[in-house]
């Protein structure tokens, strides 16, 4: 459980990342390292080239102007769900950041590494999705700007080119309200089942699935049944449509279950 | 204040150190992080071993392409078979004519079995060289399932074998008639899935020729140093005494540790032939592939009974999968299931029974020891039974254990295996146990919340805990042994064949030697794990170290103190039964002024020896070894689990545990209810989280800890723990205690899920039961109902 052999480059601007990120091929970014570092033991992932973020200045600022949340890519999960920012105007980001592992983990492992890794079954994505959030990606040709929703295209798969660093994260913060969130783990800390993050609206409501595909899963309904038979029919029918990774009955069963638990807890905080 | 009275408050607080809360003296380097572990051992020039293990569960090896590796910058030579040919083969195999080779010659028989051995600079190096290694296999078909390998399909594992590795069969006089004669009966088959030990410390081993001796010195992380020395010295083909083994502190050991593997004999091998210092050190990957693996049982049952609840009698036949060789020197799949027949009734009056074991190669990992060895898959089953008596009589599972208990008054009770029990608190433990949980309330409550869709369940588990055998994992030394050495300063140093890896044998050995010499615990070093020092000894597993350890202790303790009286009772010019020893000093009774302190007494027995009496050996020494009468020691109690089952996931949570526990005369508390909470939290590993999953071609799909479920202290409840105090007849009144608790608290937790769902006609039957299960048994029901 030892890596294969790399060169190691520690940056400390994105100007720097992304020079290095282009001139090394098979070079990979190293921010908190969670997830990374386990499949480079297990030589599942092979870099030539390791460019540590985590010399960056001021690569976790969280900023909040005129509705309009900017987050930069570095910040690690704890802080996430600690930011007096975040917990005031976006508080089911900070709650589902707090989800993520165990303190350890959250202390090292970063918003923007989660974002890129794409996990279908890490909450920070989805969050994401959910919250139609912005991402602005950088390299040596410059910035351009992709919504969360297009940037994920499967399992693991994002639309972030080779050379390209995700560097902020921008939202509305008003997008955040009536947002609310479940999730199902075997343990406290392991990876989801299955989760939701539910919006209702009086006329609309949006579900973002997420450990029962293979990336986020987004739809926008009509508003929900008030109704809880007719309500839990709805989302049971819905997640029969899901095409979950390995477990597909179960994982199908606590989608709707997930969906129901983030339902009521805004109506609860709601009311 | 009175004279009476002062005397009276000095004794009540003098230093009795056994039975006390005494916090343990290895905490303080065991939780600053100064404990040396085997990985920490330096020697100049060591070089490390990566494996090239099989990715086939079966298969012929073609060839073995090395020229790749061999190039690799760091590669320092490279072994296969041909290079090591060492094997070990452990009694039951070898009667089947089997060996498990070090390294895999022609045929690979489990995934993860060492095919080549890397020697390298580096761990980094070693493996970039595993990595090139080319190796041609022409596949064979794996045996897989225990049925089919029972009948020889769809192959043999070793040609000339049959799969049967073992068979036995037991019966009650009058079994049969006394089964048909019943009113009532009912089947279940019960099973348990593969799981391992995963000690925080993975196994290993580090080996140099000492320059100095020429001897080899093996560093291993172990349970049992000398039973180390003796099988790696035959392995090797060297006597014992050109062998040196030093056991580190060990980070837990489970049993896992108890078994000697292959790779240890390449690390060792290497040293010898090659002159080189190496080491390997386990990855957490090759721990949940290779580390002995443990509790593949199925149990079919058959059990009668009558309408009070009374059980009659119990039929089992009893499978188990060895794995591909058994593991060495203690088979698994034997020890599971032979000795789970002889305590499958329990603490209950279970007047006859009746088994089968049918034992079988496989290709899979190697079976071996892991804590509790058969103790959790007989409490599973029959406490498994027990519940379902009780469901199938609608009686309350309390009531059935009541009517079946052993009464106090049939003690010492023979079972009906002939397993004989020491005197124990067993309907007590269970009284205790209800008391502490209210019972009677919490059913009340039960139904309530039943109504309002909340699903509680309590699980009892009552159970019997064979300990301190003459044969266990820990070999066939029936015996430990102990010196006692007071230096020249008066200071005690003390030293055993044990092996602990976390039961802090050096407090509560101290513990005891203390309150025979009358000296402050801080003046004893109790040392081990060195074969050069400690006096030859089984070591540690089986739940023997404290009943055997301890016995010894108290022996060579009473050798020793009867030799400072001896001493004293000379230069006191006393008679040697009035000289009492207390707070580090030899005087007179009644006169203690008229002294000698332990440190004066050393400084005549070693410098001022003129003034020893005739015959008084110089020096202060003493060896005492301390056999069990009993060739086994029963300890007994109760564990209940509390939980709720979420009907809507399947999710499970502990809302209450308590454990009523006697294993006889309690040496420390404190380290008691250490061991019983460890065990509790492995018990809930067992019965919900933790198994190591094989797909259909033999690959085990479960080797990273994501995957391998393992409690962690989120999920580990708060317990509650009682303690019993049934002395056994042996030396101190001991019994052993290290097993109890995973004994128990599987079936505690897998009774409580049946507990809960028992509106939707559930029972658990295999282990661990999980999430997906219980949801799918719950849609079960609501569609039949429906």
């Amino acid at each position: 459980m030892k890596p294969a052999p790399f060169s190691y480059i520690r940056v400390a601007t994105v100007e720097e990342a992304a020079n290095a990120l282009s001139e090394y091929t098979d070079a990979k970014l190293l921010a908190g390292g969670q997830s990374l570092i386990p499949l480079m033991n297990y030589r599942l992932s092979k870099p030539t080239v390791l460019i540590d973020l985590c010399g960056i200045e001021a690569f976790a600022s969280v900023s909040l102007k005129d509705d309009v949340f900017t987050i930069r890519a570095g910040i690690t999960h704890q802080s996430l769900h600690e930011h007096p920012l975040v917990r005031a105007y976006a508080p089911v980001l900070a709650e589902c950041a707090g989800e993520v592992g165990h303190w350890a983990i959250r202390n090292r492992g970063t918003l923007g590494g989660s974002l890129a890794h794409a996990d279908p079954a890490s909450e920070l994505p989805a969050a994401m999705v959910a919250l139609d959030a912005r991402f602005v990606l950088t390299s040596v040709r410059g910035e351009r700007t992709v919504t969360a929703r297009d940037f994920y295209l499967g399992l693991f798969t994002t639309d972030l080119a080779e050379d390209e660093i995700l560097t902020r994260i921008h939202f509305f913060a008003s997008s955040a309200n009536r947002i609310h969130f479940a999730e199902i783990a075997r343990r406290p800390g392991d990876f989801a089942l299955s989760g939701a993050f539910v919006r209702v609206e009086e006329s609309a409501t949006e579900i973002t699935w997420f450990g029962v595909s293979d990336m986020p899963y987004h739809l926008t309904l009509d508003a929900l049944p008030v109704e809880e038979k007719a309500r839990q029919a709805l989302f049971t029918s819905l997640a029969s449509t899901l095409e979950p990774l390995d477990q597909t009955v179960y994982r199908r069963k606590l989608a709707a279950v997930v969906a129901e638990r983030a339902y009521l807890k805004g109506r609860r905080v709601q009311a | 204040m009175s004279d009476a009275l002062h005397h009276l408050q000095k004794n009540a607080l003098k230093p009795k150190y056994t039975g006390a809360r005494v916090t343990r003296k290895e905490d303080a380097r065991l939780l600053t992080g100064a404990s040396r572990y085997l990985d920490d051992i330096e020697i100049p020039g060591m070089y490390e071993i990566a494996f090239v293990r099989s990715q086939r569960s079966a298969a012929r090896i073609c060839a073995i392409h090395l020229d790749a590796a061999q190039a690799t910058p760091g590669v320092k030579r490279i072994l296969t078979a041909k290079e090591c040919p060492c094997f070990f083969g452990s009694a039951e195999d070898v009667a089947n004519g089997v060996v498990q080779p070090a390294l895999a010659r022609d045929v690979v028989r489990y995934v993860g079995e060492p095919i080549v051995a890397i020697i390298a600079e580096t761990r980094y190096a070693a493996e970039d060289a595993v990595e090139r290694v080319q190796i041609d296999y022409e596949p064979l078909q794996p045996v897989l399932a225990m049925r089919e390998s029972l009948l020889d399909q769809p192959r043999r594992v070793h040609e000339k074998t049959p799969n049967r590795m073992f068979h036995s069969e037991y019966q009650t006089s009058g079994f049969e008639d006394a089964f048909q004669a019943a009113p009532h009966h009912l089947v279940e088959v019960f099973q348990t899935h593969r799981q391992t030990g995963v000690p925080l410390e993975t196994r290993g081993l580090a080996a140099t020729i000492d320059p100095g001796s020429g001897r080899l010195t093996i560093y291993a992380t172990h349970q049992s140093p000398h039973g180390l020395r003796g099988d790696m010295a035959v392995a090797l083909g060297i006597e014992e005494n050109e062998l040196r083994v030093i056991v580190p502190e060990v980070g837990g050991a489970f049993g896992i540790k108890a078994h000697a593997y292959p790779e240890y004999l390449v690390v060792a091998y290497a040293a010898l032939k090659y002159k080189l210092p190496v080491k390997w050190i386990s990855d957490r990957t090759e721990c949940l592939l290779t580390d002995v693996h443990a509790r593949d049982d199925i149990h079919e049952v058959e059990v009668a009974f009558e309408g009070n609840g009374r059980i009659l009698a119990i039929r089992d036949h009893l499978r188990a999968d060895a794995g591909a060789y058994s593991a060495f020197p203690f088979c698994g799949a034997i020890g599971e299931t032979v000795l789970a027949s002889r305590v499958l009734t329990g603490p209950y009056t279970i007047p006859h029974l009746a088994t089968t074991i049918d034992c079988t190669y496989s290709n899979k990992t190697p079976l071996g020891a892991y804590r509790g060895v058969w103790g959790p898959i007989a409490s599973f089953v029959q406490e498994g039974i027990v519940d379902r008596v009780a469901r199938a009589l609608h009686l309350d599972p309390v009531e059935v254990r009541r009517v079946n208990m052993i009464p106090d008054e049939l003690f010492p009770y023979t079972n009906a295996a002939g397993q004989a029990y020491d005197r124990g608190s067993y309907r007590a433990s269970l009284e205790k146990a209800l008391e502490m949980l209210n019972y009677d309330e919490l059913r009340a409550q039960q139904k309530t919340l039943r109504d309002h869709g909340k699903y509680i369940g309590i699980g009892i588990s009552a159970f019997v805990e064979p300990t301190a055998m003459a044969q266990s994992e820990a070999g066939s030394v029936p015996y430990e042994s102990a010196t006692i050495r007071i230096e020249p300063n008066g200071s005690v140093t003390a030293a055993f064949g044990l092996g602990p890896s976390g039961q802090g044998h050096e407090t509560t050995m101290a513990q005891l030697i203390a309150d025979e010499l009358g000296v402050d615990l801080k003046d004893i070093v109790v040392l081990h794990g060195d074969t050069d020092s400690a006096p030859f000894g089984g070591g540690t597993g089986g739940s023997r170290s404290g009943p055997i350890g301890g016995g010894a202790a108290l022996k060579a303790g009473r050798a020793m103190k009867e030799k400072l009286q001896t001493l004293a009772s000379h230069l006191l010019e006393a008679a040697k039964e009035d000289v009492q020893l207390e707070d580090g000093k030899a005087f007179v009774a009644g006169v203690p002024t008229r002294n000698f302190s332990i440190r004066e007494l050393a400084q005549v027995a070693y410098t001022d020896v003129l003034r020893l009496p005739e015959d008084f050996p110089v020096g202060l020494e003493v060896v005492a070894r301390y056999q069990p009468k009993r060739p086994v020691t029963f300890s007994n109690g109760t564990h209940i689990a509390v939980v709720e089952v979420d009907a809507q996931t399947g999710m499970i949570e502990v809302l209450d545990y308590v454990v009523v526990n006697d294993c006889g005369r309690l040496i420390n508390p404190l380290i008691v209810e250490g061991q019983i909470q460890g065990g509790v939290a492995q018990g809930l590993g067992s019965a919900y989280l933790e198994e190591l999953r094989y797909d259909d071609q033999g690959q085990v799909t479960t080797t990273t800890l994501a995957d391998y479920l393992l409690p962690v202290a989120t999920e580990v409840p708060r317990m509650r723990i009682a303690h019993l105090e049934t002395p056994s007849s042996g030396e101190g009144g001991f019994k052993g205690m290290g097993e109890g608790s995973l004994i128990a608290s599987p079936a505690a937790f897998a009774n409580a899920v049946s507990d809960a769902l028992e509106p939707f006609a559930f029972m658990v039957s295999a282990l661990p039961v999980t999430p997906d299960q219980i949801l799918a048994a719950i849609d079960r029901s609501r569609d039949s109902m429906a």
